[in-house]
């Protein structure tokens, strides 16, 4: 029971862990967290939903294919709803994301809602399930998508280190205004954040929707569930968001398995308060500065 | 049009608000029923998120709780509905007076979080508190007699709702014209500016937070008895959106903007009914395009218009007599353009 319960929720944990990657990759170069970023992952899931199973195009190159256009669905998001505010208060760029949400949403359900709307995803392997010695069960679909989640963050994190576009976001994100100074086009940086953002969300709905099925609404949850992550990690620290999300869905796991199945829902909102309340600067999340 | 000021614009409001029910269709009724409940969320909300700057996520958690409060007092434990809506209306104002101890240590992005996750929490518990919420299908509750006053139950509840509308209309109005708005401006513009004016934020976010959940927990108890009916996804993520579009349609820290702002959008919300995504798109498209091109909402465009629709909050430097607090001249000194 422990084995399963540990495992199933390190590779959900692995799935929180990609989302929060998008939600903190945003928020250290704008510091905006980007409200419409579950629904940049449920239409990311869609996508790879329409072009597997309705264009019935292999599962690897669909999922790449959902990642790109899902970058641009991400780029989309910067244009209209954070480059025109760059310059206002926080509250307007909050609610400017949130209307940006609820737009996708409406657009999500217009198009693959009324299907029944809870849409299954076929699995890429058999279903027969691997015995392991002390009682350990494990679905070789768990094992497909850890395996992903992993490449994912590999790719992730080279992408970060190797290229030159990535090391201008982490200038960015450094300092914005010295970054302009030596010739970064910091906008640009932006709308490639925005971008590498809702990639990493499509790419963790492709890898999720054969475990679970999609819904017009699923993105609001995993957006709870990855800004948990996301704050546990300390909002600012992309292992931390790694580490964060493994341990939301790790404890969301047991929640469920020892106490309640409904608990499954609630881990997530208990671990942000529990954060936010005792801790806010997270696990692994610098210091946080007050401005005056 | 010199005749076209607040005050005749909003008495004529109230004068067709209260003979409505001598002409009006059944239908016609309650969008209008409905619209008096909106404006009193949306003004709740300003209160908190226009005035005093707190960027808070749980008005469609607070309403949904006066509501469910009003309705399983009566269901559950046989209260009359008179008992059971001001108990709606002050369980709604604890928890949102309670919610302003997390708000003294987070602001703006967390707080905006933090409540958005305690929306959602709300939402689990009537899904999922089964034995006393009735879970997702919601539960009855019995119409509200006005057999003493000798009109139907539709009738009198739209009465209570135009009473309830227009006195807590004149209460934020009042409220924020007095010290306690001055102070919630100045903690909106500068919060450590306003402390070293000797503002207790946490006795006025605390305040702010109150009256909000007061607002929309009175708005809960009256819409249970306009429906008779209490179900979860009349208070969820899409509600709190639309409050938020409501709001900042109407003008941000402004109470007229409000009334202006809820009527608008309850009108378009008949509009687009049984069109889920269609609504979705709207609102989203709505709160998004106000933000961004129109951020002190539709109000900004009346009072550039017409003559006599100026904020109180922003006519002190012209007004004869001086601010009466440091508060008012904090806000003066910090104010926004």
């Amino acid at each position: 029971m422990l084995g399963y319960l540990l495992f199933s929720g390190v590779t959900t944990g692995a799935l929180y862990a990609l989302v929060a990657l998008g939600l903190v990759v945003v928020f250290k170069a704008t510091t905006v967290v980007n409200f419409a970023h579950g629904d940049l992952f449920m239409i990311g899931g869609f996508l790879a939903y329409t072009l597997h199973v309705m264009l019935q195009v292999p599962y690897v190159p669909a999922l790449a294919l959902a990642v790109v256009l899902a970058f641009g669905v991400g780029m989309l998001t910067d244009r209209i709803a954070f480059r025109p505010l760059m310059k206002s208060n926080m509250v307007a760029l909050v609610l400017a994301t949130v209307g940006f949400s609820f737009m996708l949403k409406g657009i999500g359900r217009a198009i693959w809602g009324g299907r029944g709307d809870y849409l299954p995803f076929p699995p890429l392997v058999g279903f027969d399930p691997i015995m392991l010695p002390g009682d350990i069960v494990i679905i070789p679909q768990q094992l497909v998508v850890l395996a992903g989640a992993l490449a994912v963050m590999l790719a992730f994190a080279a992408f970060f280190r190797l290229t030159r576009a990535g090391k201008m976001m982490q200038a960015t994100a450094d300092n914005a205004k010295a970054a302009t100074l030596v010739g970064i086009r910091t906008e640009r940086v932006y709308m490639l954040t925005f971008g590498v953002g809702a990639a990493v969300a499509a790419a963790a709905a492709a890898l999720m929707a054969p475990l679970t099925l999609l819904y017009p609404d699923i993105g609001f949850a995993l957006f709870i569930k990855g800004f948990a992550a996301a704050v546990l990690g300390g909002l600012t620290s992309l292992p931390g968001a790694v580490v964060g999300g493994v341990l939301v869905g790790v404890i969301e796991s047991l929640a469920a398995g020892y106490i309640d199945s409904s608990f499954l829902d609630v881990s997530a909102f208990v671990v942000i308060m529990a954060v936010l309340v005792v801790k806010p600067t997270g696990l692994m999340g610098g210091r946080q500065l007050r401005r005056v | 049009m010199a005749w076209l000021t607040r005050r005749n614009v909003l008495l004529a409001g109230l004068g067709l608000m209260a003979v409505l029910p001598g002409f009006a269709n059944p239908y016609a009724l309650f969008v209008a029923n409905l619209l008096l409940i909106y404006v009193i969320l949306a003004i709740g909300l300003n209160l908190l998120v226009g005035y005093a700057g707190q960027l808070a996520f749980a008005n469609a958690a607070m309403f949904g709780i006066g509501a469910y409060t009003t309705g399983l007092l009566q269901v559950n434990l046989g209260f009359g509905y008179w008992q059971a809506l001001p108990c709606g209306a002050l369980l709604a104002m604890l928890i949102g007076s309670a919610m302003a101890y997390p708000a003294l240590r987070l602001s703006g992005l967390y707080l905006a979080l933090a409540t958005l996750a305690f929306a959602q929490f709300t939402q689990w518990v009537f899904l999922n508190w089964e034995t006393v919420t009735y879970g997702a299908g919601g539960f009855k509750v019995p119409e509200v007699s006005f057999a003493w006053l000798g009109v139907p139950s539709h009738i009198g509840i739209y009465y209570l709702t135009l009473v309830h509308a227009a006195a807590l209309f004149l209460i934020a109005w009042g409220i924020v014209r007095s010290p306690i708005g001055r102070a919630f401006v100045a903690i909106r513009d500068g919060e450590v500016a306003a402390e070293s004016l000797g503002i207790d934020l946490l006795r006025y976010k605390a305040l702010a937070f109150a009256m909000s959940g007061f607002y929309a927990g009175a708005a809960g108890g009256l819409y249970c008895a306009a429906l008779n009916f209490v179900a979860p996804e009349g208070y969820d993520l899409f509600q709190m959106v639309l409050h938020k579009a409501m709001v900042v349609v109407g003008g941000l820290g402004s109470v007229v903007g409000s009334v202006l702002g809820a009527t608008l959008l309850v009108l378009l919300l008949e509009l687009l009914r049984g069109f889920k995504s269609s609504q979705e798109i709207v609102y989203g498209a709505l709160l998004l395009a106000f933000v961004i091109f129109l951020p002190e909402g539709v109000i900004s465009l009346v009072k550039r218009r017409l003559a006599g629709w100026e904020e109180p909050m922003r006519r002190h430097a012209a007004s004869a007599e001086p601010p009466p607090s440091a508060a008012a001249e904090a806000t003066e000194e910090t104010g926004r353009p």
